[in-house]
């Protein structure tokens, strides 16, 4: 198997090199080399059970969650799949793992456990056939990509859906009943039991993780977030994979199985499609992989459609909910809480805004500013497309830095309910721990405006920073680009000033 | 002190955020002053998942005089930085009143008054579990002048202009 082989895998997502801005290619900085610096981490991460064993306490816990949601309390905050689910590992997930931690989210992440299981029918071994034999399907079961050995079906990924405009859609979708799903117990039962069985069905169906890679609504925004992240893996010399000949970090080899993720390892630089579940490190017979800390925001080429509008939903989402559940507005409440409101009328209005407005009027204000760059700076060597998406790009340091500073209060306010359902997770009374009857305090609730103010300012800093650098790639010309991004730069400039409006007005 | 890469990036550094003090500054002191304080009598009504008024506006040193009323369950209403967490029963004009601060002690009265000495903006939230949505129930207090919004605003602004001429100063870098 090559890389092109491998279907379920990093999107596709217009990879032609003239649709790639010249800049920005190969990101440069200091890296330091976490395998390298803590031989201990390198053995955790080499041995056959390390995936199994941070993905078996998360899968326990994550049953623990359904139950209570299934047969706990109705009341969200007396239940700790809705307490732990979207309070705490929210925040976490946005707040600390995305930004220094990349994708570690998928590392854990208990959606493809059963699926994976069966696709590789092991938890912790490898099936693989020597390549020496010369016999590749000769007294053993299931098909051979590579050199492992996986069970199913095995199909590839449809090309036409090989973006992450699914995940896109299906983020959005499932966001539209976001006051469903962070209230109710039981819908985030029925939302987090059906993404598991969608997981198992793809895995018995297409090869690798193709559910992961394509579907799942979490992997979107954390495959466009990841490139902010402080933490990659990567090949530490690309001339020792060039001369590879055994490419075990695609194919796989008796001592792990091939990139389940599709992505070749040596090429890898960008974070967006690593899961770091270590294989490659396992796999690589020349010790070449690395896992490197490096500055924030070093991955600096969004490549397709597909991640621009997933960075314009993600902000427009930011707004609604900083409206819908910081604001104080309690008609748009009850349009997003349409369960138990019946107001329908009012769910199509907030409906229809959400999607037309991230789909549409945010792409169209910013393709407008886009526009309006370009032809100020005169004629230049830069495609449309090559300036929509570098200037796309500033939208996504500012967007997780937006969701931190929506996240915040979230936590702060509501954290004491962290303590109540650890020792009542189901709601029913129980206090195992002597701390179910912590009354409800907010932390600091009156600072929470000021450090949003400084977050954004922070990431307003970053993203403009960004956008003018990815203009002076572009346009070459130092002029030029200032004025080719300046229109950008108002634009992102406002979009900040109607946060801090929402937070600090 | 330093040379090279790192002291350009730290004159950028320096320069954007002379920017930000510069126009956080102006939008600071350009908020206008609050009129002399009164005396308000505010009724705060409660239901699933609202208050009415969503939005309480009032200047610093303003005596409040409130009294709640709840439309439909038991709501709670907590003020953030004041100290002050109500319970209001359906219907009824009394209400219970605890300081945080001492959360053993409780009165039950019919208006709780309170002089507002800070300025800025403080979120009011139901503070005992009245449905689906309670998490989310919560108004705001704006204390005029609330400096923070023109400050903020400025320091966006400043934010950009330092960014520009950051940038323009590149231009005229080796």
């Amino acid at each position: 198997m090559n890389a092109e082989d491998s279907s379920a895998g990093a999107p596709r997502t217009g990879q032609a090199p003239e649709d790639t801005p010249a800049i920005a290619r190969v990101s440069n900085g200091r890296r330091i080399d976490l395998l390298r610096k803590i031989p201990q981490l390198k053995w955790l991460v080499s041995r056959r059970w390390f995936q199994f064993a941070v993905v078996l306490p998360n899968l326990l816990l994550f049953l623990l969650f359904l139950l209570a949601g299934a047969f706990g309390s109705p009341v969200g905050n007396r239940n700790i799949i809705v307490v732990f689910v979207w309070i705490l590992w929210w925040f976490l997930l946005i707040g600390v793992m995305v930004p220094f931690a990349s994708r570690i989210w998928c590392t854990v992440c208990p959606f493809p456990f059963f699926g994976e299981w069966l696709q590789r029918r092991a938890l912790v071994a490898v099936r693989s056939t020597d390549p020496r034999q010369g016999k590749r399907n000769e007294g053993e079961s299931g098909m051979l990509l590579g050199r492992n050995r996986y069970f199913g079906r095995n199909r590839r990924w449809p090309r036409v859906l090989s973006s992450i405009w699914l995940q896109n859609l299906g983020f959005l979708a499932l966001c539209t009943f976001s006051a469903l799903l962070l209230t109710r117990p039981l819908v985030s039962v029925v939302v987090l039991g059906s993404l598991i069985l969608l997981a198992t069905v793809l895995h018995l169906l297409y090869r690798h993780r193709a559910f992961c890679s394509y579907v799942c609504p979490v992997g979107g925004f954390l495959s466009l977030y990841a490139m902010t992240s402080m933490l990659e893996v990567r090949s530490a010399d690309a001339d020792v994979c060039a001369q590879c000949g055994d490419k075990g970090c695609l194919a796989g080899n008796e001592a792990g199985w091939g990139c389940a993720w599709g992505v070749y390892p040596s090429k890898l630089d960008r974070n967006n499609y690593c899961g770091l579940c270590m294989e490659c490190v396992k796999t690589c017979p020349h010790d070449n992989m690395a896992l490197n800390l490096r500055a924030f925001g070093t991955d600096t080429r969004l490549k397709g459609y597909d991640e621009a509008w997933k960075a314009f939903i993600m902000l427009a989402l930011a707004l609604a909910y900083s409206m819908i559940f910081l604001g104080p507005w309690g008609s748009l409440k009850d349009w997003v809480n349409v369960s138990e409101s019946r107001n329908f009328e009012g769910f199509l209005v907030y409906t229809a805004v959400l999607w037309g407005g991230s789909l549409v009027v945010l792409p169209g204000i910013y393709a407008l500013a886009v526009w309006l760059g370009r032809k100020l700076a005169g004629p230049h060597d830069a495609s449309a497309k090559q300036v929509f998406l570098g200037f796309v790009y500033p939208l996504v340091p500012l967007g997780l830095v937006v969701w931190i500073a929506f996240s915040l209060p979230l936590l702060l306010v509501n954290g004491s309910y962290i303590l109540m359902v650890i020792s009542d997770p189901f709601g029913w009374g129980w206090d195992l721990f002597g701390t179910a009857q912590v009354a409800w305090t907010p932390i600091l609730p009156q600072w929470v405006p000021y450090l949003q103010v400084a977050l954004l300012l922070l990431g307003l800093a970053f993203a403009l920073k960004t956008g003018w650098e990815q203009a002076t790639g572009l346009f070459h010309q130092h002029g030029k680009a200032l004025i080719a991004f300046a229109p950008v730069a108002v634009v992102l400039t406002m979009t900040v000033l109607c946060f801090f409006k929402l937070y600090a007005g | 002190m330093f040379s090279g890469k790192v002291g350009y990036q730290l004159k950028d550094a320096l320069i954007v955020l002379a920017a930000v003090v510069a126009c956080g500054a102006v939008g600071y002191l350009a908020a206008p002053e609050p009129p002399p304080p009164q005396e308000r009598a505010i009724t705060i009504r409660a239901r699933q998942y609202a208050f009415e008024p969503e939005v309480l506006r009032v200047n610093r040193g303003d005596t409040l005089r409130l009294s709640f009323i709840s439309e439909d369950v038991v709501h709670g209403f907590f003020l953030e930085g004041h100290d002050l967490d109500v319970k209001i029963f359906p219907l009824e004009p009394e209400f219970e009143v605890t300081r945080p601060s001492s959360p053993d002690s409780s009165e039950r009265v019919r208006e709780v008054v309170l002089t507002v000495e800070k300025e800025g903006k403080y979120r009011y939230r139901c503070s005992h579990t009245c449905g689906y949505m309670h998490p989310f129930m919560q108004g705001e207090m704006i204390v005029a002048p609330n400096r923070l919004l023109p400050a903020s605003m400025g320091m966006g602004f400043g934010v950009l202009l330092g960014s520009l001429a950051v940038t323009a100063r590149r231009r005229k870098s080796p």
